[in-house]
């Protein structure tokens, strides 16, 4: 299982193995880390697993979808160029070693 | 027989009284008896927080597909009652008019015309119901605009939704509910059918565009756009109602907002955490399973009280208050799970953003009359039932 690295707005670290084939929000949810909601389970409905990623350091995560953009529009916190909907974010082995930055607010 | 063996405690229910205030049945079954055997409603009654989100992240074990429903009979099978890949290819169809973009670049600006509109009509009078005279029309106009039905008066639409809403209640089987139910049901089919093949624009990005688009099947179309007919015209003509009670009720809060545009989106998500306009859906069981210390069995039925959870004293301190200054949390007023409120954003849009915030640009001087109290009602939905204002000519 790849290892996957949360930085909470606070700043704290949380390194979890994350399950082959799930989510990067599921990553977060099943393991208690705070800062993730995940509201509609994973169906980019609600933005409420909205995440900050480095899309260059890690070049084999999916681009972001029409559906995606459109529900970044509604994030809680601002959207960056980094922002992602970690329900979007499916676990591979290429994501070993991914860093996720939470935001300061997800409701 | 299930109840029997296991030697639940069945709970009596006073559905009129419930009906009139449900908080306090609410309060005492989180505390005593959390999954409730109610024999007279063939249900239980889930009302802790934590017990709604565990059988919403567990679609497997409990399942939305419910052909003995009524909302089933009376709207046919919508994707609300769907699960899994069925559930998610309606919904794909149907995302782009829904999303938070749709919301601030399709949807916002025409909301604002007929808020504009509304509040026209209104101001040089002093006085009006507002449930009456502006959340309903505002619910309505907005949802022709979204839902394509630009064929159909907004009266219209306003009593046909509140037509299949009380057709899906009418658990006592009352013959003249049912035909009024029929009646909608029936004056939504030739609507569609008057407007699905119409030529369109690329612009039209209403559901119907998106359903004709998509290819969605006839069937799914009428039974999809009635859910959310009936969802889309009560539950942000309460909210708005709602919320703007609230705020008149509460004029430190309302003060706060005036100084602060960011607090009205608080103050709606702290209204419908309050007063869930949708108070309890249902779900059934599929699989054996424990909840709540209470073994089901498949086709065991639930209502998930969200009213009730929303209140938990476990999750919110001073639940019953109304209070948007609270801590920003995870409510369940729109549901959790794949069937989450498909239409959250669009609703936020048009009362938090636009409808609340202009009326009360607009009249100056608002306040509830207080020679006609404002009255709430309802369960399975609950909101107030009139709002008698004046203010300044």
């Amino acid at each position: 299982m790849p290892k996957i690295t949360f930085i909470t707005h606070s700043g704290e670290h949380r390194a979890v193995d994350a399950a082959l084939g799930t989510s990067v929000m599921h990553a977060a949810v099943d393991n208690d880390v705070p800062g993730m909601v995940g509201e509609c389970g994973g169906s980019a409905m609600c933005a409420t697993c909205h995440c900050f990623v480095d899309a260059q350091a890690f070049p084999a995560l999916p681009p972001v979808d029409e559906n995606e953009d459109a529900m970044l529009e509604g994030t809680a916190s601002e959207r960056t160029a980094e922002s992602r909907l970690g329900c979007q974010l499916i676990i591979t082995e290429d994501l070993e070693g991914l860093i996720v930055q939470l935001p300061d607010n997800q409701i | 027989m299930f109840a029997e063996a296991q030697e639940l405690t069945a709970e009596t229910v006073d559905f009129e009284e419930m009906w009139r205030d449900p908080y306090p049945l609410f309060k005492r079954l989180r505390a005593n008896n959390p999954v409730a055997w109610v024999p007279q409603a063939n249900h239980f009654m889930v009302t802790r927080f934590d017990d709604i989100v565990h059988v919403e992240r567990n679609q497997d074990t409990f399942r939305s597909l419910e052909p003995r429903s009524l909302v089933h009979k009376v709207m046919g099978h919508s994707f609300m009652r769907k699960d899994g890949d069925a559930h998610l290819a309606e919904r794909t169809i149907v995302s782009p008019s829904f999303s938070p973009a749709a919301a601030k670049k399709i949807w916002a600006e025409k909301f604002r015309l007929i808020a504009t509109d509304l509040l026209d009509q209104i101001e040089g009078k002093g006085k009006a119901d507002l449930f009456v005279d502006y959340a309903t029309p505002m619910a309505a106009r907005c949802l022709c605009e979204v839902t394509g039905l630009t064929n159909v008066d907004w009266r219209d639409i306003a009593r046909w939704s509140q037509a299949m809403m009380d057709a899906v209640q009418n658990y006592a089987g009352d013959a003249e509910i049912a035909r009024l139910g029929r009646e909608a049901s029936d004056g939504i089919d030739a609507a569609i059918d008057e407007m699905i093949g119409a030529r369109r624009t690329d612009e039209d990005k209403s559901l119907l565009a998106m359903m004709a688009a998509g290819g969605m099947p006839l069937d799914s179309v009428r039974a999809n756009l009635k859910v959310i007919i009936g969802g889309g015209q009560n539950e942000p003509r309460d909210a708005n109602a709602g919320l703007i009670w609230a705020l008149l009720s509460n004029p430190d809060q309302l003060a706060a907002v005036r100084a602060d545009d960011a607090l009205w989106m608080r103050g709606f998500e702290e209204y419908v955490r309050w007063i869930s306009p949708i108070g309890m859906y249902p779900r059934t069981v599929d699989k054996p399973t424990e909840l709540g210390g209470v073994m089901l069995q498949p086709d065991d039925r639930l209502f998930l009280l969200v009213g009730s959870a929303n209140r938990d004293e476990a999750k919110f301190e001073q639940a019953d208050r109304f209070d948007l200054h609270r801590e920003k949390k995870q409510h369940l007023a729109f549901g959790s799970g794949p069937h989450f409120c498909a239409g959250a954003w669009v609703a936020r849009m048009q009362v938090a953003n636009i409808a609340v915030p202009m009326l009360f640009a607009r009249l100056k001087g608002l306040a509830l009359d207080e020679d006609d109290p404002v009255r709430c009602g309802g369960w399975a939905f609950r909101g107030v039932l009139n709002l008698p204002v004046r203010w300044d000519k």
